[in-house]
C-alpha cells in the first residue's frame, strides 16, 4: 500500500471514530439543564460575585462537568454514580439548603459562602478541597450551581452573621460556656463529652431521611465548616440546613457565643488548642468541683 | 494521481510535500468542525499513571484529576504532590471501605503498521546484505501491561508498587517507591525513595500517545550517534527525591539523588554470566516550575492556569570497568554529562500547548567507545552535543474527546568526531492522534487511540527500534511511519 | 354607536375587576359537612417510649401513641384535612394567627392548617429543649432551637404546601404544617366529621388529604344550605 492508500485509511477512520465520539451521547456524562418550566435562573446570564471576580455560569457548565459530575450528578441532585457510595451524600442544589453558610437557618447562602466551602472543600467527606482550581474557575463554579434551584430567581441571599469581635480565652469564659453547653441541652446529641454518644444521637437523621451522626468533638477531625472560632461561632448561631443542628441565634448572646466556642475547643481533646491547655490546667486543680454535664445537672462549679 | 503528490509519496523524495501537510490540516479541522461541545459524549456509560483506584477512594470522576486520563491537570497536581492525598482527614487507608484495593490494571491491544526506509536487507535468495529497501510490518498486537498499585500506607506515608510486563510477559518493576509526605506539616518537604519517574513537567508516563514512533518523546531518548551514554530523560531512574510544593502546587521544585545506572536494578556483576555491571557514582536531577493563572479579556472566565519550568540533569557513565576474565564488574573513570532546558505548560481554554527545549551535553571521552578517561582522547574527538525539543497541542473537545498534534526536532551540535557527517542523527518528527473515552466511569475507562507519526533520521536507526537496526545507504534519510489504532483499557 | 358600547363594557369590566380585588370575599350560608372512614386495615399505632425524655414521659400516665393513621370507633379517620382546592372566590388573610404548641413532647395539633401568609406561633411549654425543624421543600426549610422559656418563634408561610414538622432532639415527635391558599377548610376530630362553612353558593372541589394516605377530591355543589361529602380511604397494614 503506498503512503497516499495509508494517508486515506487513517483519515477515514479518524473521521469514523470522531464522528462517533462525536453523536453518541449518554445522560451519565453530560449536564443536564433544568427545565425551563420549574422557574430556575439562566444559565447563559447567571453570574457570581466574589471580591471583585464575576464568575459566568456558561463557563461554570463545562467545569462542573469535568469535575463535580461524578458525586452531584448530571441533574445536580447529589445523585452521581459514585453517590451511592458516598457517607454523607454529596449535596442537592435542587434544594437549595446549604450547610455551611454565614446567613440565618432558611435562608439563600450568599455567592462568598459558596466560594469557601468549594475553595475549602468539607473535611471527613468526599468533597475536596478545590484550591487547585483558579478563583476565577471556583466563581465560574459558583454562578453555575445557582441555576439548578428555582429559588435563586426568586430570592435574595440573607444576610451575613454580624461576628463581634472575639472575647478573651479565660476560664471564666470556658465556664460559662460548658454551663451553656448543659442549659441548651447541646449534650443531647453531642454528648457530655462531645463523643457524639448522647441520648438522641443514635436516631438522627437528615432531611431526606438518611441516618447521620452528630459531631464527635474528640476525634481530632476539624469542622468541615472551617477551622478557625469564626468558623465554630458561625456553625451554631446558623446551624447547618439540611441537617439536625439547628440555629441557636435567636437564643444566644453575641457574647455568650464566644464563650460557648471557647468550651467547645476544650472537648477537642486530640486537636491542641489554647482553651484545651487552660481547661486542663483548671481542671487538674479544681475537677472535682465540677458537676458533670448531663441530666439534671447545672453544669457549673458547685 | 498528480505529479506533484506521487513525488510526494515517494518514500525517498526528503522533501515535505505541502499535499501532506495541508491533508493531515484539514483532517483535524473537520474534526474540530465535527464535533460540538455540547453534544459530544460517550456510551453508557506501558508505561503509564491513570489509576481508577483513586477514583473509587474517593468518589471522584476521572476528568477531576486528569485533562484526559493519563494527562494530570492542576487538581491531580496537588493531589500526586500530597502524596495521593487529599488531605480531608480520609486519607489513611483505615478510612477505606475494606473491599476497596488500590490496585488497577492497564493494557492495550491494539492495530498498528510500521513502515521504515532505508534499511540493509539482503538481495533475495542470498544471505550476505547488499539491498537497501523499505521494512513494513503491519497486524494486530498487545501492548505490556501495567499491575499498578499505589495510594497511601498511612496518612502521610504513600506508595507506588507497579511491576509492569513487556507484551510477552516478562516482568520488571517500573516504579516502586516509599514516600513521606509533608514533613513537618509543610508540603514544602516530600522525601521519595526508590525507583521513579523523575520530577519531568511534561510526563512521559503520563502522556496521550501510545504508537512506536508517536509513543515516545524523541528529545527524552536522544543521544549524540556514536555516544555511549545511555541515558533518557524520560526513563524512570532509582534514588532519593527531595520535592516540595506551594498549596496549590503552583510553585514546585526537586532535587533527586540518583545512581548512574539509568535506573537498573540489582549490584549483579558478571561473575554470574547476564549480570549487568553496576557503577558506583552518582547523578542529580533538578527541576522548577511556577504556573499562575492567565486572565483573559475583561468579562469573560479567563484564559487558564499556565505553567512554566527549567530542569537540569546532571550525570556521569563510566568510560571504563573493573573486571575479571574480561568480563565488566563495576564502571569506573566516570565523565559527566548534562541535559538541560525548559518547558511550559500554557492552556488557552480547551487548546493546551506543551513546549520543550532542551540541550544535552556530553564529556568528549562519552562519545568514544572503550576510550578510558585516563588515556588520551583519539583526534578529533569533541564533546558531543545536541539541542531540540518540540511542541506538543491537545484540543480538548470536552472529557472525553481529545486531538493530538506534536513536532519534534532535534540537531546535533557537535559530533563525537569531527569527520563525522553533521548532520548525522538529527530527527525531525511529526504525530497527529485522536482519543475519545466512551467510558468513563470512576470505576474503569476505555479509550480509543487513533495515531499517525511520521519520523525522519539522518543516517541512523529511529528511536523506536522499527526496522531491522541496519541503516542500508549510510548517513542518507531513514523516514519510519506508524499509523495505529488502540482500545486503551484502564480499570 | 360602536365606542359607546365598548366604554360601557370596558366600564363594566373595569368594575367588575375591582369589585373581585378590593371586596372581601362574600360570606354565605352554605356549608360543607361530612365524615371522612376508611375501609381495609389501618397500620397498628405503637405506643412511644419516652424514657430518654424523663420530664415528658412523666406529663403522660399512660404512653401516647403515633398519630400518623389516627383512627376512632366506627372506622373514622382523625387528623384529615378537609379543604376547597377549587371554586374558591379569592381568600383574605385573617389577622389572627395560628398557634403550634410542644406539650409533652408532643405537637399539638398534631396537625395544623393555616393560610399561606397566616402568622404561626410556635411555643416550647416542656421543660426541654426542643428544635423545630420544618421540612420544607417548596418554602424554605429551617431549623431553630427552642430552650425552655424561650419566647414562641413568630413565623409565616408564603406558598401552599404540606410540610412535615420534626424535632431531632425527640425523634418520635411527627407533625404537620398544611399551609393552603384557602381559609375554607377543617381538620377531622376522633369522630372523623368536619364542617367548612361560610361558603357562598356555587360548585366548589373539595380534597381530603391524610399523611399517610394521600389525597381524595370530589366535586361538591353548594346552594344556601349544608351539602354532604363524604370521604373514604382505602386502609393499608404498612
Amino acid at each position: 500500500m503506498t503512503l497516499k492508500k495509508f494517508a486515506v485509511t487513517f483519515a477515514l477512520g479518524s473521521v469514523g471514530l470522531l464522528t462517533t465520539g462525536a453523536t453518541v451521547s449518554t445522560a451519565q456524562s453530560h449536564v443536564n439543564s433544568p427545565d425551563p418550566l420549574l422557574g430556575t435562573p439562566s444559565i447563559a446570564t447567571e453570574t457570581s460575585n466574589i471580591d471583585g471576580i464575576t464568575g459566568h455560569a456558561e463557563s461554570g457548565k463545562h467545569l462542573y462537568r469535568r469535575f463535580c459530575i461524578g458525586c452531584h450528578g448530571p441533574d445536580g441532585n447529589g445523585q452521581g454514580m459514585n453517590a451511592q457510595w458516598i457517607d454523607p451524600q454529596p449535596r442537592d442544589f435542587t434544594e437549595a439548603t446549604f450547610k455551611c453558610r454565614s446567613t440565618p437557618t432558611g435562608t439563600l447562602p450568599t455567592d462568598e459562602d459558596l466560594y469557601n466551602a468549594i475553595t475549602r472543600g468539607f473535611v471527613t467527606t468526599n468533597m475536596p478541597s478545590w484550591r487547585p482550581l483558579s478563583p476565577q474557575q471556583r466563581a465560574d463554579l459558583v454562578a453555575f450551581i445557582k441555576t439548578w434551584s428555582p429559588r435563586w430567581a426568586k430570592e435574595k441571599p440573607g444576610t451575613s452573621l454580624n461576628i463581634p469581635p472575639e472575647t478573651a480565652i479565660t476560664i471564666e469564659s470556658i465556664l460559662h460556656g460548658r454551663e451553656l453547653f448543659q442549659k441548651l441541652e447541646c449534650w443531647k446529641c453531642h454528648g457530655p463529652e462531645g463523643h457524639a454518644d448522647g441520648p438522641s444521637a443514635a436516631t438522627l437523621t437528615d432531611s431526606k431521611g438518611n441516618p447521620i451522626k452528630p459531631f464527635n468533638f474528640s476525634t481530632g477531625d476539624r469542622f468541615m465548616c472551617g477551622d478557625s472560632n469564626r468558623d465554630l461561632y458561625r456553625i451554631f448561631m446558623t446551624g447547618l440546613d439540611g441537617s439536625p443542628m439547628p440555629s441557636f441565634a435567636d437564643v444566644i448572646q453575641p457574647n455568650d457565643a464566644w464563650d460557648l466556642v471557647h468550651f467547645l475547643r476544650t472537648l477537642q481533646v486530640a486537636l491542641p488548642n489554647q482553651e484545651l491547655t487552660l481547661w486542663q490546667s483548671y481542671k487538674a486543680a479544681h475537677g472535682k468541683d465540677l458537676k458533670p454535664i448531663g441530666p439534671d445537672s447545672a453544669g457549673g462549679a458547685q | 494521481m498528480s505529479k506533484k503528490f506521487r513525488e510526494g509519496a515517494d518514500p525517498m523524495n526528503t522533501k515535505w510535500s505541502r499535499w501532506k501537510t495541508v491533508l493531515t490540516c484539514a483532517f483535524l479541522l473537520i474534526a474540530i468542525a465535527l464535533c460540538d461541545i455540547r453534544t459530544a459524549s460517550a456510551l453508557p456509560t506501558g508505561k503509564v499513571m491513570a489509576i481508577p483506584a483513586f477514583a473509587r477512594k474517593y468518589g471522584l470522576p476521572c476528568s477531576a484529576c486528569h485533562t484526559a486520563w493519563p494527562e494530570l491537570n492542576n487538581f491531580g497536581q496537588v493531589f500526586r504532590d500530597n502524596g495521593y492525598q487529599l488531605m480531608n482527614d480520609r486519607d489513611s487507608p483505615i478510612w477505606q471501605n475494606p473491599s476497596y484495593f488500590p490496585i488497577t490494571f492497564r493494557i492495550t491491544p491494539s492495530w498498528h503498521r510500521e513502515t521504515t526506509t532505508n534499511q540493509a536487507l539482503d538481495v533475495p535468495g542470498t544471505i550476505t546484505g547488499g539491498a537497501v529497501g523499505t521494512l513494513t510490518q503491519a497486524g494486530f498486537d498487545l501492548s505490556g501491561m501495567d499491575l499498578w498499585s499505589g495510594g497511601t500506607l498511612y496518612k502521610n506515608i504513600s506508595f507506588i508498587l507497579l511491576p509492569s510486563s513487556d507484551p510477552t510477559a516478562v516482568w520488571h518493576f517500573e516504579s516502586a517507591f516509599i514516600r513521606f509526605d509533608n514533613l513537618w506539616h509543610t508540603p514544602w518537604l516530600n522525601v521519595k525513595f526508590g525507583r521513579f519517574e523523575i520530577d519531568n513537567l511534561i510526563s512521559e508516563k503520563r502522556f496521550l500517545f501510545l504508537s512506536s514512533n508517536g509513543g515516545l518523546y524523541q528529545i527524552y531518548h536522544f543521544n549524540v550517534p556514536g555516544s555511549i551514554n545511555d541515558f533518557g530523560y524520560g526513563d524512570n531512574q532509582i534514588g532519593v527525591e527531595l520535592a516540595g510544593h506551594s498549596a496549590n502546587s503552583y510553585t514546585r521544585y526537586s532535587v533527586s539523588f540518583l545512581s548512574s545506572n539509568e535506573g537498573g536494578v540489582n549490584f549483579t556483576n558478571s561473575v554470574t554470566p547476564g549480570g549487568a555491571p553496576s557503577n558506583r557514582s552518582y547523578d542529580v536531577n533538578l527541576a522548577f516550575s511556577q504556573a499562575f493563572n492567565a486572565p483573559g479579556p475583561p468579562g469573560e472566565s479567563g484564559f487558564g492556569q499556565e505553567r512554566i519550568g527549567a530542569f537540569a540533569y546532571i550525570g556521569q557513565r563510566p568510560t571504563s570497568f573493573e573486571t575479571l576474565n574480561g568480563n565488566d564488574l563495576v564502571g569506573i573513570d566516570n565523565k559527566p554529562f548534562y541535559r538541560i532546558g525548559f518547558a511550559g505548560d500554557l492552556s488557552y481554554k480547551n487548546l493546551e500547548l506543551l513546549p520543550l527545549f532542551m540541550y544535552g551535553h556530553d564529556n568528549p571521552y562519552l562519545g568514544q567507545f572503550g576510550v578510558p578517561s585516563n588515556t588520551p582522547l583519539p583526534a578529533g574527538a569533541q564533546a558531543p552535543t545536541f539541542y531540540g525539543g518540540f511542541l506538543e497541542a491537545h484540543y480538548y473537545f470536552n472529557p472525553q474527546n481529545v486531538a493530538l498534534a506534536r513536532f519534534e526536532q532535534i540537531k546535533v551540535g557537535q559530533q563525537a568526531l569531527n569527520t563525522t557527517q553533521g548532520s548525522l542523527g538529527n530527527i525531525t518528527a511529526v504525530s497527529f492522534g485522536y482519543r475519545w473515552y466512551p467510558i468513563m466511569f470512576s470505576r474503569a475507562g476505555v479509550a480509543l487511540d487513533g495515531e499517525f507519526s511520521r519520523v525522519r533520521t539522518i543516517g541512523a536507526e529511529p528511536e523506536s527500534a522499527d526496522g531491522d537496526g541496519t541503516v542500508g545507504v549510510p548517513g542518507a534519510a531513514v523516514w519510519s511511519n506508524s499509523i495505529y489504532f488502540g482500545i486503551d483499557f484502564d480499570f | 354607536m360602536r365606542m359607546k358600547f365598548f366604554a360601557v363594557l370596558g366600564f363594566t369590566v373595569a368594575m367588575g375587576s375591582a369589585v373581585m380585588v378590593f371586596a372581601t370575599p362574600p360570606a354565605g350560608s352554605g356549608s360543607i359537612t361530612g365524615k371522612v372512614t376508611y375501609t381495609g386495615t389501618p397500620m397498628k399505632m405503637k405506643p412511644i417510649d419516652m424514657s430518654k425524655e424523663p420530664s415528658c414521659a412523666k406529663q403522660h400516665a399512660t404512653p401516647i401513641s403515633t398519630e400518623n393513621v389516627a383512627t376512632g370507633p366506627g372506622n373514622t379517620l382523625e387528623w384529615v384535612v378537609v379543604y376547597i382546592s377549587a371554586g374558591d372566590e379569592g381568600t383574605v388573610t385573617p389577622s389572627q394567627g395560628v398557634r403550634y404548641d410542644q406539650k409533652g413532647c408532643q405537637y399539638l395539633p398534631h396537625v395544623l392548617p393555616m393560610l399561606a401568609g397566616q402568622q404561626l406561633q410556635i411555643y416550647n411549654d416542656d421543660q426541654t429543649s426542643h428544635n423545630i425543624h420544618p421540612l420544607a421543600k417548596v418554602n424554605q426549610e429551617w431549623n431553630k432551637s427552642q430552650p425552655p422559656g424561650s419566647p414562641p418563634i413568630d413565623t409565616k408561610w408564603d406558598k401552599p404546601e404540606f410540610i412535615s414538622v420534626k424535632c431531632n432532639i425527640h425523634p418520635w415527635m411527627h407533625g404537620y404544617f398544611v399551609v393552603l391558599k384557602t381559609s375554607h377548610y377543617a381538620v377531622t376530630g376522633a369522630d372523623g366529621s368536619f364542617a367548612i362553612t361560610g361558603l357562598p353558593p356555587g360548585k366548589y372541589t373539595v380534597t381530603a388529604w391524610q399523611e399517610q394516605y394521600g389525597t381524595k377530591t370530589q366535586d361538591v355543589t353548594v346552594g344556601g344550605g349544608a351539602a354532604t361529602a363524604n370521604f373514604v380511604f382505602t386502609a393499608t397494614p404498612y
